[in-house]
C-alpha cells in the first residue's frame, strides 16, 4: 500500500475550490443555513478582512505560534535528552517504562485543571499542555531511534577507541536523527491541537481564544477564519518537516 | 609475538530456551607480528566469534587472548576491525568517515584531512571525498572502510569477511591493495573468510576451524612467493586440499 503522500501540487487545489463553490451556493446564494448556524464564504471573507485590518489576526497567529514553539522547545529538550538516556540504559528504561506507559495515554487536555491551578491565566497553561502532549511522542521516537542504531556502527567506533560519551554523541545521536525528526513532526500536530484547547480555557489570547469568543458573539465568520488559520498553520509546519526529512538521507 | 590465544572457549546461552551452545572449545594459537593469517571453516565453526574475541567485542568464557602480552578485555584502537558490510557512518561524507578514528582520538583535523586525501589517492577515491556512502558502490565503500582502519595506524587489522559482498574483479583488486598496504606498514592481519582462493592468495598461514564445537582442525603454512599466481599448480593444489578439509563438514 502506498503511504499517504506528502508532496504538494497545484492539482490539489481542485477539490477545495469545488467545495467552496458548493458552500457558497448553499449558504450565500440559496441561504439554506442561517449564518449563526454556519457562515457562508462571504461572511468568512468579511470577517477575515476585518481581522486583518484591525491587526488582531496576526497578533493571535503570532501568539499561538509562539506558544507552540515554546512548548515544543521544552518538550524536545526533555524528550530528546531522556530518550537518549533511556534508550542507552536498558536498566533505566525498565525502571521508567511503567510510569511512561501510564502517563502517555492521558489526553493532554486532562491536564487543563492542574495547568490553570499551577500557572493561572496566560501562556503558562497552554505551554504546559503542549509540553505534556508532545513530550511522549518525542521521547518514544528518540528511544526507538537509539535502539535502532546499527550495533556494527557502535562496534566500529569502539574499535577506534571511542569512549561511551563519544559513542553517544558521534554515533547514537546522529543515527537517531531521522527518528527524532519524525517524532517532532508528530508532536507538532499534537502541539497545535493542544494550543487551541489550552487557549479556549486557560487563556486570553491566541486563535483558540478568538474562536471561542467570536462564537459567543455570533460572529461565526471569525470562528471559521480561526479554524482555517489553524489548518493552514498545520500544513505549513508539515511542509517544513517534510522538507527537513527529505534532507536526512540516512 | 603479537597475539597469544590460550585455551579459549566460548559458550553462548540461548535467550529463549536457556540452552548452552559451545561456539569455541580450547583454542590455542599464536599469531606473530607482521603475519597475514586467515581463519577458514564451515559456517557455524566459530571463526567470526574467535575474531570478535580477539578484538574484545566479546569476552571468552574460558581462557585468554593476549595482545603483546596484555590481556584483551575490550576493543582498542590498537586493533583495527573491518566489517563485512562496510559499517560507514551514513551521515558523514567519505573524508569525514576516513578521519572518524583520528577525530575520536583528538588528532588535529587539518592534518588528518591531508593524510586522508593521500590515502584516498592510493585507492583512487580522491574525487569522491565529498560524496556520501549511499552514493558509492560496494567496492568503493569497502575501500573507504579499509583506509579508515589503516589510517589510524593500529598495529593489527582484523577483517571479518570484508570482501565477501564484492564482485570478483573488485575483490581481486582490493586483495592486492590490502596486501600491499600491510606489507608496507608491517601490520598483523587476521582475516576471516569463506573464500579459500582468497585465503591462499593472501595468507602466510591458514587456520582451518571445525564445527561443533568450534576448534582448530589444521594449520596450513603457505610459502608461495608473492605476488601469487592463481593459475600456478601449487596454488590450485592448496586450494583444493583446504577445500576438501572443510568439505567434510558439509555432509552433516
Amino acid at each position: 500500500m502506498k503511504r499517504f503522500r506528502n508532496e504538494y501540487t497545484r492539482e490539489m487545489l481542485i477539490v477545495p475550490i469545488i467545495l467552496i463553490i458548493i458552500w457558497y451556493f448553499i449558504c450565500d446564494v440559496f441561504q439554506l443555513v442561517p449564518s449563526f448556524m454556519f457562515p457562508g464564504p462571504t461572511d468568512v471573507v468579511n470577517s477575515f478582512v476585518k481581522l486583518v485590518v484591525s491587526g488582531k489576526l496576526f497578533k493571535d497567529i503570532f501568539d499561538t505560534i509562539y506558544k507552540v514553539l515554546f512548548g515544543m522547545l521544552l518538550a524536545s529538550t526533555v524528550g530528546i535528552t531522556f530518550g537518549i538516556i533511556l534508550g542507552w540504559s536498558e536498566r533505566l528504561e525498565t525502571l521508567c517504562k511503567l510510569i511512561i506507559s501510564i502517563l502517555r495515554p492521558i489526553p493532554p487536555i486532562a491536564w487543563i485543571p492542574f495547568s490553570i491551578i499551577w500557572f493561572g491565566i496566560g501562556i503558562g497553561p497552554a505551554v504546559f499542555i503542549i509540553f505534556m502532549g508532545c513530550v511522549f511522542p518525542i521521547l518514544i521516537s528518540t528511544i526507538d531511534g537509539v535502539h535502532r542504531t546499527d550495533p556494527v556502527l557502535i562496534e566500529a567506533a569502539q574499535s577506534f577507541g571511542a569512549s561511551n560519551s563519544q559513542i553517544l554523541t558521534e554515533v547514537i545521536l546522529p543515527s537517531s536523527v531521522p527518528y527524532i525528526v519524525s517524532g517532532l513532526k508528530v508532536a507538532m500536530g499534537i502541539a497545535l491541537m493542544c494550543t487551541i484547547s489550552g487557549e479556549m480555557i486557560g487563556s486570553s489570547s491566541g486563535i483558540g481564544y478568538m474562536i471561542l469568543t467570536s462564537t459567543s458573539l455570533f460572529d461565526t465568520g471569525s470562528t471559521v477564519v480561526g479554524m482555517l488559520v489553524i489548518g493552514v498553520i498545520g500544513v505549513i509546519f508539515d511542509y517544513i518537516f517534510t522538507k527537513v526529512q527529505e534532507r536526512i538521507f540516512w | 609475538m603479537t597475539f597469544e590465544i590460550e585455551n579459549v572457549s566460548k559458550t553462548f546461552v540461548s535467550g529463549d530456551s536457556g540452552e548452552e551452545v559451545i561456539a569455541l572449545k580450547d583454542i590455542n594459537l599464536t599469531i606473530e607480528t607482521g603475519k597475514f593469517v586467515s581463519f577458514v571453516g564451515p559456517s557455524g565453526c566459530g571463526k567470526t566469534t574467535m575474531l570478535r574475541i580477539i578484538e574484545g567485542f566479546e569476552n571468552p568464557t574460558e581462557g585468554t587472548v593476549k595482545d603483546d602480552g596484555e590481556i584483551v578485555t575490550e576493543p582498542s584502537s590498537e586493533r583495527g576491525f573491518i566489517f563485512q558490510n562496510y559499517s560507514l557512518y551514513p551521515w558523514l561524507n567519505v573524508i569525514d568517515n576516513v578521519i572518524f578514528g583520528l577525530d575520536i582520538n583528538g588528532k588535529p583535523e587539518k592534518e588528518s584531512r591531508k593524510r586522508a586525501m593521500e590515502y584516498l589517492k592510493t585507492v583512487g577515491l580522491e574525487d569522491f571525498a565529498k560524496r556520501y556512502p549511499h552514493e558509492l558502490s560496494g567496492g568503493m565503500k569497502q575501500r573507504v572502510a579499509i583506509i579508515r582502519s589503516i589510517i589510524s595506524d593500529s598495529k593489527s587489522l582484523l577483517m571479518d569477511e570484508s570482501f565477501s559482498a564484492l564482485d570478483i574483479q573488485t575483490k581481486h583488486k582490493l586483495q592486492k591493495q590490502i596486501y600491499k598496504i600491510c606489507q608496507e606498514k608491517n601490520k598483523t592481519i587476521i582475516f576471516v573468510t569463506h573464500d579459500i582462493d582468497e585465503a591462499v592468495f593472501l595468507s602466510d598461514e591458514i587456520v582451518v576451524f571445525s564445527r561443533r564445537p568450534g576448534s582448530i582442525k589444521r594449520i596450513f603454512e603457505i610459502k608461495l612467493e608473492h605476488p601469487r599466481d592463481r593459475d600456478n599448480q601449487e596454488f590450485k593444489d592448496l586450494v583444493s586440499e583446504i577445500s576438501k578439509e572443510i568439505a567434510e563438514f558439509d555432509d552433516e
